[in-house]
């Protein structure tokens, strides 16, 4: 017998064609250039670790750039490992609209979706 | 050698309630955290409003784990340039860890100063007049959760209002190598030593809970009477989803109480707390009260059995000992 082994984790960040296309659009109104996104992960927030977006000109020096959907994606080097495999997505519904972060490294996830615990 | 003077537990306990006595609290962590983003780290990390902290203030917060239950009570100073941080008893490398673990993108750095720094403590009722007599003339003695570094005599103090032990009580920081020179100025005042004993009945007494003891992992700040801790409207901060339920929804579980119980030996802390044979809470810190006949103790337990006047019955090597839960503080009129 055989046992189905879980596939490797992918280990890079991607973002869906909605979200990049909300992050332009925000980028629009902020007098932004809408394709470098910075990605990060501060302490703090309900479950200890919070999302953070930047709109940015210039990357960090040490930051993993990837780029996705015609976008750049500057990712912090220390945030990587909380991140990696994440997929960014833009949910818009009557209960809320937002950027989410579909995370595979997090455990548990605060009510608000912004910050979460590994 | 000889072992320092030390009063009998009386006196040492006279001094604390009625004058100024002397406590060696060397054995509290402190650190040092520096870099810009510290004082925004430790407020979205516990449960009080750092945010305003301006230099020379200080403010005491928990820190709480994801499941709100307490890490440390930590007094938090700004100071110019960095935060000066009190831990619970040696707890500072454990404190320090933490905040390295959620140090992400932030730029915070802690430094251990428990080692190289001594902090003797001047408590009760005179200890504003004595420490007044010491500073420089145009030095003011601090008010409640301040602070002031200054000269006395020769020696580099930074002179803290924590009311650890009620107010008022002051904890006064020197370098390592000072401290015996500074602990025999304080002396020459006329402040009496007073240890574990006299310290510990005091705080039964006044119901003020201790890191290690009441306070810990196995406790939420709401079950510790720590409510005047929190903000309920700074925004998230670890464990602040759960620790707005238990309140939202006054799913507290147990809290903390005094005990009072007849004999003279301690019983360890640590014992359960039965009714009707079954464990009805836990018994925290015992001590013996100059003012109180028996033993007295703090303790939680499940908060159907909190009322004062409550017997339960305290797990003891000699058999169940009849406890009655008491109202905190104390009545030591």
């Amino acid at each position: 017998m055989t046992t189905a082994r879980p596939k490797p984790k992918p280990l890079t960040i991607t973002i869906t064609p909605d979200a990049a296309e909300h992050v332009r659009v925000f980028a629009a109104e902020a007098g932004k250039s809408g394709n470098q996104l910075r990605v990060s992960v501060k302490g703090g927030g309900c479950s200890g670790l919070t999302y953070v977006l930047d709109l940015v000109d210039e990357f960090k020096e040490d930051d993993k750039v990837i780029e996705d959907q015609g976008m750049k994606l500057g990712v912090d080097r220390k945030s990587y490992v909380f991140l990696a495999g994440t997929a960014l997505e833009y949910y818009g519904g009557l209960n809320g609209t937002g950027f989410v972060f579909n995370n595979p490294n997090a455990k548990t996830t605060c009510g608000c979706g912004t910050s979460f615990g590994v | 050698m000889t072992a320092p003077y030390a009063p009998p537990i009386q006196q040492q306990y006279d001094a604390l309630t009625q004058a100024v006595a002397l406590i060696d609290r060397s054995d509290i962590g402190r650190l040092s955290l520096t870099g810009e983003d510290a004082l925004d780290l430790l407020d979205r990390l516990s449960t009080n409003a750092l945010q305003d902290l301006s230099v020379g203030h200080g403010e005491i917060t928990v820190l709480t784990s994801n499941k709100g239950r307490i890490v440390d009570v930590l007094f938090v100073l700004q100071e110019e340039d960095s935060l000066f941080v009190l831990t619970g008893p040696g707890n500072q490398e454990a404190v320090s860890s933490w905040i390295d673990f959620y140090t992400i993108v932030e730029e915070v750095t802690a430094r251990d100063l428990t080692g190289e720094t001594a902090m003797l403590s001047l408590a009760g009722p005179d200890a504003t007049t004595i420490l007044q007599a010491l500073l420089p003339t145009q030095t003011e003695v601090p008010v409640a959760h301040q602070a002031v570094s200054a000269m006395i005599g020769d020696v580099q103090a930074t002179i803290i209002r924590t009311d650890f032990i009620g107010a008022p009580a002051y904890d006064i920081v020197v370098s390592e190598t000072d401290g015996p020179q500074f602990r025999n100025t304080l002396l020459e005042t006329g402040a009496e030593p007073a240890g574990v004993d006299a310290t510990e009945a005091l705080r039964v007494e006044r119901g003020i809970p201790a890191f290690g003891k009441e306070l810990g992992e196995s406790y939420n700040p709401l079950e510790a009477g720590l409510m005047p801790l929190i903000s309920f409207t700074k925004g998230c901060y670890i464990g602040q989803e759960v620790v707005a339920r238990l309140n939202t929804y006054d799913k507290v579980q147990k809290s903390l109480v005094g005990l009072q119980w007849d004999g003279e030996s301690a019983i360890e802390s640590g014992a359960r707390l039965l009714l009707d044979g079954k464990q009805a809470g836990i018994m925290t810190t015992a001590a013996t009260s100059p003012h109180i006949a028996g033993v007295i103790g703090l303790g939680y337990v499940k908060k159907a059995h909190a009322t004062p006047g409550t017997e339960l019955l305290l797990e003891s090597p000699d058999g169940p000992t009849p406890v009655r839960v008491t109202a905190l503080p104390f009545d030591t009129e």
